[in-house]
């Protein structure tokens, strides 16, 4: 019973997470603020659900493939957010590289970038 | 079947109706960060479902759509980042 109960609390806060971060896509101005909330999504709500299968069925088969899965999509966020955000200033400055186009925004210059 | 799970996936599922709305209206970047996010969340609808049904077999499907977002992905940003 007890082992129900904290699964289900932690099936809920992955939905919580998961539900806030689409809205903050949804919400958000411009792509660059509206990948900040892929991140919740990706990496935190998949180990709130790994818990949970873990919590309900111990270390069985399934728990493991779902660690798999979880290890994927720890790995693989991180690069493609990178990789997406160089893509988004590739499109609009032409290089990802901060001012190697001969002028860099304000920001980056208060940035010192 | 497992109800908290399967009532998880459910609610996930309907959490993905603001992304939706971007992945169908919003401009290019805004899609393509769409796409991302909803695919990170189908991954664990399917592990949602494959132990709300408790079907080991079904356990693969999530481990494959990690692999195969990273390069779904890759290849989405790259052809954006160059041709689109």
């Amino acid at each position: 019973m007890a082992r129900e109960v904290f699964s289900d609390m932690l099936l809920g806060l992955a939905v919580v997470i998961v539900a806030g971060a689409s809205l903050g896509v949804l919400l958000m101005r411009d792509a660059y603020q509206k990948l900040h909330f892929v991140t919740p999504a990706a990496l935190v709500a998949p180990v709130l659900v790994t818990l949970a299968v873990l919590v309900q069925m111990g270390m069985t088969e399934n728990t493991g493939e779902t660690c798999l899965a979880l290890f994927f999509l720890v790995i693989a966020g991180p690069y493609l957010s990178h990789a997406t955000i160089r893509a988004f200033r590739v499109r609009e400055k032409g290089d990802w590289r901060p001012g190697s186009n001969g002028e860099a925004s304000a920001e980056e210059k208060e940035l010192d970038l | 079947m497992v109800l908290g799970f399967a009532a998880a996936a459910i609610a996930m599922l309907i959490a993905l109706i603001p992304a939706g709305i971007v992945l169908c209206r919003g401009d290019l970047a805004a899609t393509v960060v769409a796409f991302e996010f909803i695919t990170a969340v189908i991954v664990m609808v399917l592990a949602l479902l494959a132990q709300a049904f408790q079907r080991p077999s079904l356990f693969e499907l999530p481990v494959l759509l990690a692999v195969l977002m990273f390069g779904s992905g890759l290849v989405f940003v790259r052809a954006m980042e160059r041709w689109l």
